[in-house]
């Protein structure tokens, strides 16, 4: 009998075996042939197999709505990504080999950067094509920044904390007042101080000085709070958390519940970009390092961590100064995105998709902080068109990976660059 | 291998095949419906979806939507905006740029329309949002219109129906600090009334926060200040639970509602607490006549309850853009044409005769239109009492 239990598994092997040696430079410009297709014939193809449009998420949207259109959905997706991707990528592997080698042999920073160039043309051109995917994909980036920061709390430090919306609510307002009060006429801070052709230079500043107050709310917390753990944190945490929104709800001077809009328009995709590749190259070197090793040894535990001459202490602290520093950059970013912050976006249902995109990539995890981000931001746009149904397939999809990963689908793995960017198969 | 390309091949020819026959093309008329159909206030979505259900079923009776004189059919584009900013600019961005649609109609709550009008804006496609309050929304935005009259407007005119009606001077009033259409309504209410009575003339100013359930402290402390009158600007969910624990706490005097208590929802979760209540609003479902009767009667028919403010405004809205794309005269076909040939055309609208009164728009996109004070009767029905115009 053709598929037999034996015989499926050892021909997934095999197509696994098959596709094993492309390195990730073949990988990506196959993807970037298929963007390329998809920006050169994608409108030609679409009429010729009777779409309405491109499909933007590779047809979710398109095949949930009308359901006889999936022919035709399926025909797209397949001609513009999977051929493409599956030629390029697997007919030159060798190729792609050797000039994965030849970079790799040049300088190790060299092919990062060559694949990170090839990786910005690629969202680039696929963004490109509908200003809904370009707002999906910015903020997907912001996404995983805010779930990686949690992580390193939550899977590295082993603590259950629970104040993230208030980091980002901290960053997101103290951005927003820079920019407003510096580079905006408004009616909240009136004209602006400086001329406006300067923002986009300070930004970045803007940014930083959201993520410090962020820390420094973070400090707040952790002076009490580190003197006891487990439950007491998240408590604490939480209450943090309400006590950052209710103060924002109270200052007038922020607009209050109303909230702030119309920041200027600075965060195009390379903006998210830089600061996404920045902050998964900040953490993840952080985590590897001495600190982030001590880390996982106060989780593991801290008595024994202590007795190894571990500052425990400094190490948590430094920790959670850490991961909301990059939280209030995240927040920074998400109000710029939006053009218009409240508070009430920065409350429980805030916390319960950052938490949910953490559990559900993997804990103590870099790749899986990138993947819970990325797979929960993209599913959750992909079902829009489901409604009511969509918060019941996620939170099912949610309570399947708890029942057969506990600890989320890619945890404890090490985020190895070099290991990435090596080309594949026999040397 | 081979299989699989098999597989492929099977499925390109039925593709090919089946698709082009479903799918073609023609003008076609598409309205983008943004409405919070999950989260935190699902029975807004609802009244939202039905009114624009209904509306589309008018359409399809008369054969599509006639401008010009040809027959253009018409879609809807129904996007759950999840009761979120983040997701409410989503939904638009993506009906905007994927659906293409001609104009949208909703978000209806101003935390989402405030944001989502600035995405509608600079996509320069005209937008209504029927039941945002928040001067904000509109504000600067030359391609975004209202349904409803704003808090500044509403504010005063509960204040002087309160004076006029009962000849009371002391005034107390409860309201959601973390919620900004609470907040801002029962500021302009303070304003208003002091204006007329005095500083100091409203004796209480409680406030508490989203989803608290137990107002007993802010209640005893109404009840002690000696005021005459409890102003409560809530949804519907809380107006139940206020006004229950105010009359086991001893308040036996009047509590005013604004319109966020028209939903069908408050008299159902009240029940007799809610009785001779006043409150004022966008109509009044009980003794109304001619369209609106009709429009009431035809929507208790299909979907079983008496239609709320927002199924009425969202119905309003959504013929506004029909008026609208009617008197632009043609759909060139031309996207961006089209939508400024609807915004110069809602611009324009005067006297407007909808179900919830009569609108002509002002420069801001903002209606000028009459409130109305309803009374919840015996019966729990919400009669008309008086109708105040600006």
């Amino acid at each position: 009998m053709a598929g037999s239990p034996l015989e499926t598994t050892s021909s997934k092997g095999k197509l696994l075996a098959f596709f094993a040696q492309v390195p990730l430079l073949g990988w990506l410009f196959g993807a970037l042939t298929a963007v390329l297709a998809e920006q050169f014939l994608g409108s030609q193809l679409v009429d010729l197999l009777g779409l309405p449009k491109i499909p933007v998420l590779f047809g979710c949207m398109i095949v949930l709505k009308k359901p006889l259109l999936v022919p035709g959905t399926l025909a797209y997706v397949l001609c513009i990504y999977l051929l493409p991707l599956a030629i390029v990528a697997r007919m030159a592997a060798p190729w792609w080999n050797k000039i994965a080698g030849y970079l790799y042999r040049l300088s190790p920073s060299v092919a990062v950067i060559v694949h990170l160039v090839l990786m910005y043309a690629i969202l680039h051109i696929w963004s490109g094509i509908s200003a809904y995917r370009l707002l999906t994909v910015k903020l997907t980036m912001i996404a995983v920044m805010v779930t990686l920061s949690l992580n390193v709390i939550n899977g590295y430090m082993g603590e259950f904390s629970c104040s993230h919306p208030g980091f980002l609510a901290l960053g997101a307002y103290t951005a927003s007042v820079f920019t407003l009060l510096f580079f905006a006429n408004d009616k909240i801070f009136g004209t602006a101080l400086l001329p406006a052709s300067l923002g986009p230079f300070l930004f970045p500043l803007a940014l930083i000085l959201g993520g410090l107050v962020a820390a420094l709310g973070a400090l707040a917390i952790a002076v009490p709070s580190f003197r006891t753990r487990g439950d007491y944190l998240a408590i604490i945490s939480l209450a943090f958390m309400f006590i950052v929104k209710s103060m924002i709800e109270n200052l007038e001077i922020v607009g209050g519940p109303r909230g702030l809009s119309s920041q200027p328009n600075y965060v195009n995709l390379p903006t998210v970009f830089i600061w996404t590749v920045l902050c998964v190259w900040i953490i993840n070197n952080f985590v590897r390092s001495t600190v982030g090793k001590a880390l996982n040894a106060v989780r593991d535990d801290e008595m024994a961590a202590d007795a190894m001459t571990v500052n425990t202490r400094r190490t948590k602290v430094v920790a959670f100064l850490f991961a909301a520093f990059w939280a209030g950059i995240a927040g920074g970013l998400f109000a710029h995105v939006l053009r218009y912050v409240n508070p009430s976006t920065f409350g429980i249902q805030k916390l319960a998709e950052v938490l949910a995109m953490v559990y559900f990539g993997g804990l103590n995890s870099v790749y899986g902080s990138v993947v819970g981000a990325v797979s929960l931001s993209m599913l959750s746009e992909a079902l829009r068109p489901l409604e009511l149904f969509k918060w019941i397939i996620i939170p099912l999809l949610l309570i399947l990976v708890m029942i057969f990963r506990p600890t989320g689908l890619i945890a404890f793995t090490e985020f190895d660059v070099k290991g990435l960017i090596r080309p594949k198969g026999k040397e | 291998m081979k299989k699989s390309s098999i597989i492929v091949v099977t499925l390109l020819a039925v593709a090919l095949i089946v698709s082009p026959s479903v799918w073609a093309k023609q003008k076609l008329i598409k309205i983008g419906i943004n409405a919070p159909l999950t989260g935190d206030i699902p029975k807004v979505g609802e009244g939202t979806k039905y009114a624009a259900q209904m509306w589309l079923e008018d359409i399809k009776a008369a054969g599509g939507l006639e401008v010009g004189g040809k027959k253009y059919p018409v879609e809807l584009v129904i996007e759950d905006n999840e009761s979120k900013a983040e997701s409410a600019v989503k939904a638009n961005t993506k009906m905007i740029t994927e659906d293409e649609v001609l104009a949208i109609v909703g978000p209806q709550a101003s935390k989402q329309a405030v944001p989502a009008g600035d995405v509608a804006n600079n996509y320069k496609t005209p937008m209504i949002s029927p039941w945002s309050t928040n001067p904000d929304t509109t504000k600067n935005r030359p391609y975004v219109f209202r349904g409803c009259f704003l808090d500044p407007f509403q504010g005063p005119v509960l204040a002087n129906f309160i004076t006029k009606e009962f000849g009371f001077s002391k005034a107390a009033v409860l309201y959601d600090v973390a919620s900004d259409y609470p907040k801002g309504l029962a500021e302009f209410f303070k304003q208003a009334w002091e204006k007329i009575h005095g500083p100091g003339s409203v004796v209480a100013f409680e406030s508490f926060t989203t989803k608290d359930a137990d107002f007993s402290s802010q209640l005893t402390k109404i009840i002690r200040s000696g005021a005459q009158v409890l102003f409560v600007p809530q949804y519907y969910n809380e107006v139940a639970l206020i006004v229950q624990q105010a009359h086991e706490l001893g308040w036996n005097k009047p509590i005013v509602g604004s319109d966020s208590w028209g939903s069908a929802e408050t008299v159902k979760l009240c029940g007799k607490d809610c009785y001779g209540l006043f409150f004022s609003t966008h109509y009044a479902a009980a003794g109304a006549t001619g369209a609106t009767k009709a429009f009431i009667d035809r929507y208790k028919k299909k979907y079983g309850y008496v239609p709320d403010d927002v199924a009425a405004l969202t119905w309003d809205s959504l013929r506004i853009v029909q008026q609208a794309i009617q008197s632009c005269g043609k759909i060139t076909g031309n996207i961006e044409k089209d939508r400024l040939c609807v915004r110069d055309a809602l611009a324009k609208i005067k006297e407007f005769d909808g179900i919830t009164g009569k609108m002509t728009f002002t420069e801001d996109g903002d209606p000028i239109k009459c409130a109305v004070i309803v009374k919840i009767s015996d019966k729990g029905e919400y009669e008309f009492y008086k109708s105040v115009c600006p």
